[in-house]
């Protein structure tokens, strides 16, 4: 007999609420990130460096027609005289921008010379798909240099017609498009690599000597708490560590102030405690019989522990090291400390960078924010987790079955 | 039988010495792991170096660093105190929100849902502790701080595009509820059967044994979560600058105003590598140690009172 219950039916309901609050949350950031950033993203993205590069280059003298084999879109223009077509577009700011969508093999535009005064005066620069066109000066009938473009606030169909009313043109305005994550991208492998090859063999170590070692030794419960204590401070305190203790170790390696080297080592003192418990919990589901048996075959300790214990605990160490690389992928606050927040296209060892992550931070706290570009780099970094939690998953499962 | 003696005797000295070499490596590595927290101290010279006589860049007052109700880099005025009750608000009150949540959940998750759905919230949970803090970020400057804006137009409040105390409070409390939420269905998940099974006995309803029994059972373990949820939602840095805008004075009480919390102020304006401006962040985050520690010290005596009340 069950007695009907007021109370217990309020009870129940606020719990059923509370629980779907969780789900919501999870589907509600999911759909708005994707929203945001989706059309931001594209394979060009993971290819094209930040910030863009400038040129200024004259164009050679051309008295041909370049006629146009491929049709092209009803948004693209091409001017015949010059073999080029452009057409209008959006740049990640949202700004109106004219792009370059179809250079002809034979126009002008593939051999245009360099005029920026620098070392890379005078090379030869071929105009490619995607550059933005900012200007292009001509030379009009009275034998005077206008300009045409964005500059003037022409769109791709104006300035094709301007120029095909000209006969010479004199130079080019070109912008690469920029926006990219490359230099993030290449200094995250380059922080996941350090940081794993410092913090996994020492974090390893540490578990087999705790578990296989010392397990009742007087000192480990004072090694362990001190352990714990560090997954108890923010990652920010970290950075200051990073900048106060680890800094004069990367300047012995020639490293003159913020770096991914500096990084990379604070994110190994930061994933310790993770890579230590993960991996101890494998090796206490490690039967004692496996230690005992290797034992009674003649092998001694240390032999028993590679041959036999590592192998073992084989897919806990495999779920450390990913979850210590979702760590590192999510990692800011330290880094912004140790490797500033100046977004490099070409990260060096001994130089700072920026992690996809804090990228997205210096996006967002730059003279202008740039929401669909951290989003776009945000589903980047959601697909990853996501894909690293199902793998841990996966590792979790295949580790119970095995005994 | 000769052979197999003379084949054990060679290898056993090198054995030895293995043995010896790889526990002597063994014992190095833990100990550099567990000496990594000694770094701290460091941290705690350099926030108190600023106060000192021999500073380079002229000694600091440290009773007006602690007590003082502005902090302003461009004129070098550094007061703490009310960025520390900024922080201790937004915390606790995102701990106040978050907590219930959690707890309820990780009770539905353990003890009232069909196994699958169970399953399938828990995984929610997990991608949730999983999303790195700066991803929240781009979601509380996209979502949340429009959505306050908002709300400030229906009830005629004014903020500053919409970053606030609120903002801060409701981003913390997405980011510790998954912290929380599986610290809880851990503890839930290991009280006693036996416990239930007495309640039952008794003639006590799924839901009273629920509340009153298992709740209670693994109180210890919930307050743990809440004590990790709170040191995350005091230590979260780079989601919470985002948002809270950097107020010059303070405290911030209104719900609506924009705020400063101790991480905000270490992540704000951080141009150079050396100075006062650079150090007193140190000081800063000596001070947020200190924080965390009281306030941790703080649950576990409301966690112990609690038991009283229901021994």
């Amino acid at each position: 007999m069950r007695k009907f219950n007021i109370k217990d039916l309020i009870l129940d309901g606020i719990t059923y609420l509370f629980s779907s609050v969780s789900l919501i949350l999870l589907v509600i950031i999911f759909i708005f990130i994707f929203q945001k950033g989706f059309s931001s993203l594209n394979l060009e993205l993971f290819t094209s460096p930040y910030w863009s590069e400038n040129y200024y280059a004259s164009i050679p003298a051309s008295n041909n027609t370049y006629l146009l084999k491929s049709t092209l879109d009803s948004n693209e223009y091409y001017s015949e005289k010059f073999g080029i077509a452009l057409k209008d577009d959006f740049n990640a700011r949202n700004e109106a921008i004219v792009v370059i969508s179809y250079v002809h093999p034979d126009s002008p535009f593939n051999e245009l010379t360099n005029s920026t005064s620098g070392a890379n005066e005078g090379q030869i620069i071929t105009a490619q798909e995607g550059m933005i066109v900012n200007k292009i000066s001509y030379i009009n009938s009275n034998g005077v240099t206008r300009s045409a473009g964005l500059v003037i606030k022409q769109m791709a169909e104006d300035t094709i017609n301007t120029i095909e009313k000209s006969d010479q043109l004199d130079s080019v305005f070109l912008q690469t498009q920029g926006g990219g994550i490359l230099g993030s991208l290449i200094a995250t492998i380059m922080l996941i690599l350090i940081s794993l090859l410092i913090s996994l063999p020492i974090g390893i170590m540490t578990a087999i000597y705790l578990n296989e070692y010392a397990k009742y030794n007087r000192f480990t419960p004072w090694i362990r708490s001190s352990i714990e204590l560090l997954t108890g401070v923010p990652s920010i305190v970290f950075g200051l560590m990073g900048v106060l203790v680890l800094f004069p170790i990367t300047s012995v390696f020639g490293a003159s102030g913020t770096s991914i080297l500096l990084g990379g080592l604070t994110l190994s003192i930061i994933l310790l405690p993770v890579i230590i418990r993960t991996t101890e919990e494998s090796l206490k589901v490690v039967p004692d019989s496996f230690r005992e048996a290797s034992h009674s075959l003649g092998a001694n300790h240390s032999q028993t522990i590679f041959k036999i214990i590592i192998p073992a605990a084989l897919p806990g160490i495999l779920t450390a090291t990913i979850l210590s690389i979702g760590r590192i992928i999510g990692e800011s606050a330290a880094l912004i400390y140790t490797m500033g927040t100046y977004i490099s296209d070409k990260p060096e060892l001994l130089k700072g960078a920026t992690s996809l992550a804090v990228q997205i931070w210096s996006i967002m706290n730059g003279d202008q924010p740039n929401f669909g570009l951290a989003s776009a780099i945000s589903i980047i970094i959601l697909v990853m987790v996501l894909v690293m939690n199902i793998g841990v998953k996966v590792l979790t499962r295949s580790k119970v079955k095995k005994w | 039988m000769k052979n197999i003696n003379n084949d054990s005797r060679k290898p056993n000295v090198f054995k030895t010495y293995q043995d010896l070499f790889f526990k002597s490596l063994f014992f190095v590595s833990a100990l550099i792991s567990s000496l990594m927290i000694i770094i701290i101290i460091f941290i705690a010279q350099k926030g108190i170096s600023p106060f000192l006589s021999s500073y380079e860049y002229g000694q600091q007052n440290i009773i007006s660093f602690l007590t003082g109700m502005v902090w302003r880099q461009d004129q070098a005025i550094y007061g703490v105190a009310f960025i520390i009750i900024n922080t201790l608000i937004s915390g606790f009150a995102s701990l106040l929100i978050a907590f219930p949540i959690s707890v309820l959940t990780a009770l539905f998750v353990v003890k009232i849902a069909p196994k699958p759905i169970g399953y399938f919230i828990e995984s929610a949970i997990e991608i949730l502790a999983s999303i790195p803090s700066v991803v929240y970020g781009v979601f509380a400057v996209g979502f949340i701080v429009p959505l306050i804006q908002t709300l400030a137009n229906i009830f005629k409040v004014q903020t500053a595009g919409g970053s606030s105390l609120l903002a801060v409070i409701l981003l913390l409390s997405i980011m510790i509820l998954p912290t929380i939420t599986s610290i809880s269905i851990t503890a839930i998940k290991a009280v006693d059967i036996d416990l239930e099974k007495a309640s039952y006995a008794l003639g006590a309803s799924k839901t009273q044994t629920n509340f009153k029994i298992v709740l209670n059972s693994a109180k210890s373990g919930i307050f743990a979560g809440a004590i990790l949820g709170l040191g995350r939602a005091f230590g979260e840095a780079t989601a919470v600058s985002m948002v809270a805008g950097n107020k010059m004075f303070g405290p911030t009480f209104n719900l609506f105003d924009i705020t400063r919390t101790m991480t905000s102020t270490m992540l704000a304006g951080l141009k150079e590598t050396t100075g006062l401006d650079y150090d007193i962040r140190f000081s800063v985050g000596l001070v947020l140690m200190g924080v965390i520690l009281i306030s941790n010290l703080l649950i576990n005596f409301v966690k112990n009172n609690i038991g009283k009340n229901h021994a």
